[in-house]
C-alpha cells in the first residue's frame, strides 16, 4: 500500500464510505480499488470499524439524579 | 440529528407527565451514553448528564427548534465532558498523521488488511472486542476523538458535528477520516494476535 496512488486513495477512503467523495474522485477510487486488492480489504477493515462504532452501545445506564427529574418534570405545557 | 433527542424533547415540551419520565429516560441515556464515550468514566459521565440535563431544562423555552435544540446539547454536554476530569482519560492534544496512520508495505497492518476477519457485530458482543474498540477511542486525542465519536457513535451528520464542534465541515472530514483509521488500526492489533493464537493452537 506504499504506492502513491494508493496513497491518494488511501486519504479519500472515509469520504467515499461517506457517500461525500466528488463523482470524479469516485470514478478514479473505483476504477483503482479494481485492481488493488490492499486496498479493497483496506477499505472493507474500515467499513467494519464504522459500523462497529455505529452499533456500539454503553451498558448500565444509572438512572437520572433526583436534581435531573426535579428539573425536567415540573415542567408544564403552559411553559412554553 | 439523533431522532430520539428531538422526540424527547417534544414531549417534554408537551406537559404530558408519563410520558416526559421516559423521555427524561432517553435524554438521560443519551447524554450519558456520549459522556462514558467521550471520558470512560462513570462519574465523570453522570455529572455531564446532570448538568447538561438540568442546563437543558432553562433552555428549553429559548429554543422553538427541537433540532437547534438537539445540537446545542451536544455542545453542552461536550463542553461539560471536557471540563469533568476527574477520572476520565484524555491523551495530550496532538495532531494524527495520514503518513504515519497509513500501512507500510509489506508490514504487520498491511498483512491484517488482508486477513481480516472481524464482522461488526462481533466488536459489539464480544467483550475483549468491547474493551479493544473504548480503548482506542480513548486513546485518541480528544479533538479526534470528540468528531468521530458525534459522527459515527451518535451519528449526526458532517454539518452537525462541525457546530458543535466549532470547526468547518473539511475539518471535520479530515479529523473523522483520522480517527477511523486510528481506530481501524487498533483493532487490526486484535486480529494479529488471535490469527497468532489461532497459529499456536493448531501448531
Amino acid at each position: 500500500m506504499a504506492d502513491r496512488r494508493c496513497k491518494r486513495i488511501f486519504a479519500m477512503l472515509s469520504d467515499y464510505l461517506n457517500t461525500d467523495l466528488p463523482v470524479k474522485n469516485c470514478r478514479e477510487l473505483e476504477r483503482h480499488l479494481e485492481g488493488c486488492a490492499p486496498c479493497i480489504a483496506y477499505l472493507e477493515s474500515l467499513k467494519t470499524t464504522v459500523e462497529a462504532c455505529r452499533r456500539y452501545q454503553v451498558r448500565k445506564i444509572p438512572a437520572p439524579s433526583k436534581r435531573v427529574r426535579e428539573a425536567l418534570l415540573k415542567l408544564r405545557s403552559a411553559d412554553f | 440529528m439523533n431522532a430520539q433527542i428531538e422526540k424527547a424533547i417534544e414531549i417534554l415540551k408537551s406537559g404530558n407527565r408519563q410520558a416526559a419520565e421516559r423521555a427524561l429516560e432517553t435524554l438521560q441515556g443519551v447524554v450519558y451514553g456520549f459522556g462514558m464515550k467521550v471520558c470512560g468514566s462513570p462519574e465523570d459521565a453522570q455529572d455531564t448528564a446532570q448538568e447538561t440535563l438540568i442546563r437543558l431544562a432553562r433552555q428549553l423555552r429559548e429554543f422553538p427548534d427541537a433540532r437547534a435544540l438537539s445540537v446545542w446539547l451536544y455542545k453542552v454536554a461536550k463542553t461539560q465532558c471536557l471540563m469533568s476530569r476527574r477520572k476520565s482519560k484524555f491523551a495530550p492534544s496532538q495532531m494524527l498523521s495520514l503518513d504515519d496512520l497509513m500501512p507500510k508495505e509489506s508490514g504487520p497492518l498491511h498483512t491484517a488488511a488482508k486477513s481480516w476477519q472481524i464482522a461488526p457485530e462481533e466488536i459489539v458482543l464480544k467483550q475483549e472486542l468491547r474493551g479493544l474498540l473504548e480503548d482506542a477511542i480513548l486513546a485518541l486525542p480528544k479533538h479526534y476523538r470528540l468528531v468521530l465519536i458525534l459522527r459515527d457513535m451518535e451519528q449526526l451528520d458532517t454539518r452537525e458535528v462541525a457546530e458543535v464542534m466549532g470547526i468547518s465541515e473539511e475539518t471535520t472530514k479530515t479529523r473523522l477520516h483520522r480517527a477511523r483509521v486510528f481506530v481501524r488500526n487498533a483493532l487490526g492489533g486484535y486480529v494479529r494476535h488471535r490469527k497468532a493464537r489461532e497459529a499456536k493452537t493448531h501448531g
